[in-house]
């Protein structure tokens, strides 16, 4: 067996837009996510029983089942509906909804963790339900959210690898073919793997960092 | 005779099949203190959260200097719930303290009192945190200003609280067992806050197990059982022996916190 | 027809639990070793179960498995595409469960241990009798969140042509033209595995109440 890196690093260029490719379908797809996902949060906190029951079993099915049926089915079955999408935007959106389901159950837990106490504060100052869903609320959440966010979002960026089965062109689908087109498909791997690892340790440490930064803000569980 | 700060009138709160306050009738006078007291679970911090809207009574009316808080009766006996701005209006008229403190713990002491000043009563910044600080002064705490709430002791929280509260110029304050999560040596500061505060004429409302504050500082004593107002007087004629049993019994179980005095 | 495609999707659901059974039962006792290496104490012993939990929770199940089908052959090992499955599988759960473990294990009570140590028990029965029960009641939360994500993640295998819920279904979807009531089946039956599989955690977690601390 020889192990011959070298012909991948010629292909250099390719990677990095392959690895352009991930990151971006990765950041838009924590965006949608983020924001789609704390609007179903928010519909069910406060949008009453009908809302909530429904929403939540849309949640309940996205997160019970394997992502790749969930991208099969928005990509083969998309077309018998009208729903004809290319393999990106196919993937981007998969991503996003799937990704605003699990974010929605993060915003959902932080709601509930928010002392009814601060919130009932508000109240008795004059603030309305708005004002109190964005200055205290939110902040609140901010903290206590931030380390399963960022578990989450560690999570999706190694979710994103499998839209490389329908042919999104990004990281991971770029480097297979890299390997096989120059007969060194272990090395690919190899590479691909030690690249993703380092992506999500990094990730890792930068949300740690914002963690620390944000301890002090954490209330006791009084 | 002394005008009423609040009117409480046939007050009846349920959740679900239990019925927490039976029939409340009560007239808070104007400038003076009132404490309510009562073993736990008798309904006492239930009945001020009324007053707060934060609980909504199943039926009767409270009146908040005059005004109807929540709820009026049509001529026909008809319950309705006000507007919400209305509703807003007549809780601007109370200011209330927490047991737990509720401190928002993003913002700093100063954040806390000024937040409010800012985007209630719609205050420039500048004019907010002076307002802000000129209570924290008062509760003596202007030099914690820039502290976060986890990095002051529960008294000093405790007073922060007190201080955003004030800030808004209540003209009642709700104290909800404002010293009970606090350890005993930190109690003090708290209770010299509001005792000073009752002696410049605020109108206060508090439910507290400070029996010692309640007997020296209190105008009107209301003695809850089981949901039921019991009996409402003055110190003097309440503690006057012969005592009711169940305020008898109550106070046994308070003898070595303050109530000694009046065994 | 339809009967025949759902008993088909049935019989390929058999595949993917065996597989996830298999995967999360090797994880398990590689977890529990990574464990033990981690709380030894000894560098030499846990820097090595560092990396390997920082790696298999750093990379991409998909690319795990290409990994370990593409290495197994390179260094001589011919072995069926379902080991490998497994391996890759095994191999990234464990890595999920010591992490898991080891919130578990840094909750046990410091006194509990002590008490096992005065009471003249070894560190390899303290460990192994105290703080293993101890951290698995407190774990077994993520113990069943992992075994749905595992189950879930079970679909990938496809990639590597076996055989089970996943690629039943997207066969079955190019040679029938039917992919909506085919994947939404697929999607139903791996919904109704989850939620068996969450129920028995609820049913495990109430059992374990008594002894819980």
């Amino acid at each position: 067996m020889i192990f011959n890196p070298e012909v991948i690093i010629e292909k250099l260029p390719e990677l990095a837009n392959g690895l352009l490719v991930t990151i971006l379908l990765w950041v838009a797809g924590i965006a949608g996510g983020v924001v789609l996902g704390f609007l179903v949060a928010t519909a069910r906190r406060f949008g009453g029983f009908v809302t909530n029951a429904v929403l939540g079993s849309i949640v309940e099915v996205l997160r019970g089942t394997p992502f790749l049926i969930q991208i099969f089915l928005l990509y083969y079955g998309g077309p018998f509906v009208g729903l004809m999408l290319d393999p990106i935007p196919c993937g981007l959106i998969g991503l996003m909804v799937y990704s605003a389901a699990c974010y929605s159950e993060i915003f959902r837990a932080g709601f509930g963790a928010v002392p009814a106490g601060h919130v009932e504060a508000a109240g008795c100052l004059g603030m309305t339900r708005l004002q109190t869903i964005r200055r205290i609320q939110i902040p609140e959440m901010a903290v206590i959210v931030l380390p399963p966010a960022v578990n989450l979002s560690v999570i999706l960026l190694k979710e994103s690898a499998v839209l490389s089965i329908i042919t999104v062109p990004e990281l991971t689908a770029t480097v297979s073919a890299i390997g096989s087109q120059q007969y060194a498909y272990l090395e690919a791997i190899f590479i691909l793997a030690v690249v993703y690892w380092v992506l999500v340790e990094l990730t890792d440490r930068i949300g740690r960092l914002a963690e620390y930064r944000l301890s002090r803000l954490r209330f006791s569980k009084a | 005779m002394t005008l009423s700060a609040i009117t409480i009138q046939n007050l009846v709160k349920r959740f679900g099949n239990a019925t927490v306050l039976q029939d409340i009738n009560l007239e808070i006078p104007q400038g003076k203190v009132s404490c309510l007291i009562g073993p736990s679970g008798s309904g006492k911090s239930t009945l001020l959260r009324c007053l707060a809207f934060l609980e909504e009574s199943t039926s009767g009316m409270i009146t908040i200097n005059g005004e109807a808080l929540g709820f009026f009766e049509t001529p026909s006996g008809k319950r309705e719930r006000l507007p919400p701005g209305q509703i807003r209006a007549v809780r601007a008229q109370t200011g209330m303290v927490f047991q737990q403190f509720n401190l928002w713990p993003h913002m700093t002491a100063l954040g806390n009192v000024s937040e409010a000043l800012k985007i209630v009563r719609k205050m420039p910044k500048a004019d907010a945190d002076e307002k802000a600080m000129a209570q924290l002064r008062k509760v003596g705490l202007e030099n914690r200003a820039g502290h976060y709430p986890s990095q002051l002791s529960g008294g000093q929280q405790q007073r922060v609280a007190i201080a955003r509260a004030l800030a808004l110029e209540p003209k009642i304050m709700l104290f909800d067992e404002a010293t009970s999560a606090l350890d005993p040596e930190l109690t003090g500061e708290v209770l010299k806050v509001m005792r000073d505060l009752a002696d410049e004429g605020m109108t206060m409302v508090v439910v507290t197990h400070e029996i010692g504050f309640a007997a020296t500082v209190a105008n009107q004593i209301s003695f809850l059982d089981h949901g039921r107002l019991l009996f409402s007087g003055p110190p003097a004629e309440v503690f006057a022996k012969p005592r009711h049993p169940r305020l008898d019994q109550f106070l046994d179980t308070y003898l070595d916190r303050g109530a000694s005095m009046l065994a | 027809m339809t009967f025949k495609i759902f008993t088909l999707l049935l019989q390929a659901a058999v595949s993917t639990i065996g597989i996830s059974l298999v995967s999360i039962a090797i994880g398990f006792v590689i977890a529990i070793l990574l464990s033990a290496a981690n709380l030894s104490g000894k560098a030499i012993y846990s820097a090595p179960a560092r990396v390997f939990v920082s790696f298999f929770r750093g990379v991409p199940l998909l690319v795990q498995l290409l990994l370990i089908y593409t290495l197994l052959p390179a260094i001589g090992l011919n072995v069926p595409s379902i080991v490998a499955a497994i391996v890759g599988l095994s191999l990234c759960t464990a890595a999920y469960q010591a992490e898991n473990l080891r919130g578990g294990f840094a909750s046990v009570p410091k006194g509990l241990i002590e008490a096992a140590e005065v009471t003249g028990l070894s560190p390899r029965q303290t460990f192994f009798r105290i703080r293993v029960p101890i951290a698995l009641r407190l774990t077994l939360p993520a113990l069943v969140n992992e075994a749905i994500m595992i189950l879930k993640s079970s679909s990938l295998v496809s990639v590597v042509g076996i055989i089970e819920l996943t690629k039943m279904a997207q066969d079955l979807a190019s040679s029938t033209y039917l992919p909506i009531p085919i994947f939404l089946s697929a999607g139903l039956i791996y919904l109704v595995i989850c939620s068996v599989i969450a129920l028995i955690g609820r049913y495990a977690e109430r059992r374990l109440a008594r002894t819980s601390i």
